[in-house]
């Protein structure tokens, strides 16, 4: 178990600032997951830790121990590429087995720790399989095994289910959060998978162009977004600009009581936060069953489009006037909470 | 099942294909097929004082016991090995950085390495007398600085093996950086994770991946020196000669035609091994 400190690291590419004075803690045992969209910077961020990048600046330490100049050959960690990244021309067998034999590891030792991993991943028996006659998911648990038959101090996961289906995705994400967990290895998840970081992590850094939006459990970044952008980022969320006058936030004919000073503010409401009730405020432009829940389109007089989840699709349809009854709302103005219902 | 008898529209596509096919086909029976097996066929028959062409191995024989003619093919094979260790060992650091390097000095180092793709044979090795040779360009700076004039590699047989590998450098470079095409960032990162230092990484993970690659060079490189003919012939020593060289004066200036064949006949064997060694690399690469 280690621990792992980022204080202040900045990436430079050209012009192009990827990564901007980053700091974070990841505690012994921890599983982060690094959530953002394409180009925010976490991969790059990955790669400074794993060596594959040099900083333009900062401090990368794992157990108390500056790493930045070190290569990745030297360094504590194991990355699992999104690529899988295996070697072609070796056996299952010989891709965990080559980073032992490069430490001079005795060869029964060697036999027996690959042996170990592959149990581990539930690929026992497939050591001798060419990594070309593999399934894409079992090509996947070949890349995380051998970076854990290493015994790495820090884990790093650089989207290592992108390129698999969804039913697979699922299931080996909630292996991996097994494996981890009974192994306490620290790790770092890269993800722009909301589905994925929430049910991984233990905290989540939401990265935007290269900057820390907020770094919080998966409850708290789903519940109190800190701005606007995770408010949008994660899950789906009623984003509308409007403006605050005595006490109430107006849009169109919309209008909710918001106690925060007068002027301009974005209100955020879930869908599941918003009830419907019959009267004038909007017009439902489509009512959508899923069976378990609907979910009901209602477009404003200015043409601003509002979602709610309602239980019974049945009970609204399409055309049909209502007004909006917010159950919880968060309020931000110049990218920062003003007000949020408890 | 019923199978319908071609229509008439089928049968002539079939036939214009078989044209179109013939041509090529035919050419390279009339240019190349006839000529290795009327060649064989003259070199196993030699011409007897009475006129007869008997069926010998009589000139092979000759071939073979003149100590002349073995040491040219000693020279050759001398010079074919030592221009691909040479070129290997130049092309395959250069063709890994041209893989994996960017920016603009790699934009020109793959310039300056495709450049003497440009340059035809017979400009090559005088621009090598001038600066290799006697009194050459780098004799000249030597003894500005007052230092000796260097061994000229002109006229011995480390000449061809310059200009064969200055030749060469172009298209070993593009056959090695097309297999590392293969060789994805990530596997190299992935083997630098583990722990590979570069030489290791080279040896067990980019090695094999471009074996095909090296193999196809090896095969081309071998087949192109063996039928050089301009760099040994300006640059190279006047005894022992090349094959290329060899062949050409027994034909011409000796006007022994049955030899020279025998030569190429020889040749070609050589050859051959190295056609079959390409085809099974490339046969093994497809199975994989």
């Amino acid at each position: 178990m280690s621990k792992l400190t980022i204080a202040d690291v900045s990436k430079i590419f050209s012009t192009t600032v990827a990564v901007d004075t980053f700091s974070l803690d990841v505690a012994d045992g921890e599983l982060v997951c690094l959530l953002g969209p394409s180009g925010s910077g976490k991969s790059t961020l990955l790669r400074m830790i794993g060596g594959f990048e040099t900083p333009s600046s900062g401090s990368i330490r794992i157990d108390d121990e500056e790493v930045i100049h070190l290569p990745p050959e030297k360094r504590p960690t194991g990355m699992v590429f999104q690529s899988h990244a295996l070697w072609t021309h070796m056996n299952v067998f010989q891709n965990l087995a080559f980073g032992l034999k490069l430490r001079r590891r005795p060869k029964a030792e060697i036999k027996e720790r690959v042996e170990a991993v592959l149990d581990l991943v539930g690929l026992k028996g497939y050591g001798s399989r060419m990594t070309t006659q593999l399934s894409g998911g079992q090509q996947q648990r070949v890349a995380l095994a051998r970076s854990l038959v290493l015994e790495p101090k820090i884990l790093l996961l650089d989207e290592p289910f992108a390129s698999l289906d969804q039913h697979l995705r699922e299931r080996l994400r909630e292996e991996v959060r097994d494996i981890q967990q009974r192994l306490k290895i620290t790790t770092l998840f890269v993800t722009h998978g909301q589905d994925e970081a929430l049910a991984l992590a233990d905290r989540i850094v939401v990265m935007r162009d290269g900057r820390v939006e907020q770094v919080a459990r998966p409850d708290m970044v789903y519940r109190e977004p800190a701005t606007p952008f995770v408010a949008g980022f994660i899950g789906t969320m009623n984003l509308i600009d409007g403006t605050v006058a005595n006490g109430t936030f107006s849009r169109a004919s919309f209008s909710v009581p918001l106690p925060v000073a007068d002027g301009p503010a974005t209100l955020a409401i879930r869908p599941e936060a918003l009830s419907l009730t019959a009267g004038g405020q909007g017009i439902i432009h489509r009512v959508t069953d899923y069976g378990t829940h609907g979910l009901v389109d209602i477009d404003l007089p200015d043409g601003t489009r509002i979602k709610s989840m309602i239980s019974d699709a049945k009970a609204f349809a399409a055309g049909q006037s209502v007004d909006l009854k917010p159950t919880a709302i968060s309020a931000y103005r110049d990218n920062a909470v003003i007000y949020r219902t408890r | 099942m019923t199978t319908r008898p071609p229509s008439g529209r089928a049968q002539s596509r079939g036939l214009i294909g078989l044209l179109l096919v013939a041509v090529p086909v035919g050419l390279f029976a009339w240019m190349t097929v006839w000529p290795i097996i009327s060649g064989l066929v003259q070199a196993f028959t030699p011409t007897q004082p009475n006129g007869t062409r008997p069926f010998s191995p009589a000139n092979f024989v000759e071939f073979f016991s003149d100590p002349y003619s073995l040491s040219n093919l000693g020279v050759t094979l001398w010079t074919c090995l030592v221009t691909l260790g040479l070129l290997l060992v130049i092309c395959i650091p250069l063709a890994l950085y041209l893989r994996f390097a960017q920016g603009r000095l790699a934009a020109y180092v793959q310039t300056m390495a495709m450049f003497p793709m440009f340059v035809p044979s017979i400009i090559l090795a005088f621009a090598f007398i001038r600066v290799l040779g006697p009194n050459g360009t780098v004799d000249l700076l030597l003894n500005a600085v007052g230092l000796p004039k260097i061994r000229s590699p002109y006229l011995t047989p480390w000449g061809p093996v310059i200009g064969l590998v200055w030749d060469n450098i172009p298209l070993t470079v593009l056959i090695l950086v097309s297999g590392l095409g293969a060789v994805s960032n990530q596997a190299v990162e992935a083997a630098r994770d583990v722990g590979a230092r570069p030489l290791t990484l080279f040896w067990y993970i980019v090695l094999p991946r471009i074996w095909t690659s090296v193999a196809v060079v090896i095969s081309f490189t071998m087949l192109g020196l063996f039928s050089a003919f301009t760099l040994p012939y300006v640059l190279g020593p006047a005894s022992p000669e090349m094959m290329g060289p060899f062949m050409q004066r027994t034909f011409g200036d000796l006007r022994d035609p049955e030899m020279a064949l025998t030569q190429a006949t020889v040749t070609m064997l050589f050859c051959i091994a190295f056609g079959i060694f390409y085809v099974r690399a490339v046969a093994r690469n497809r199975g994989k």
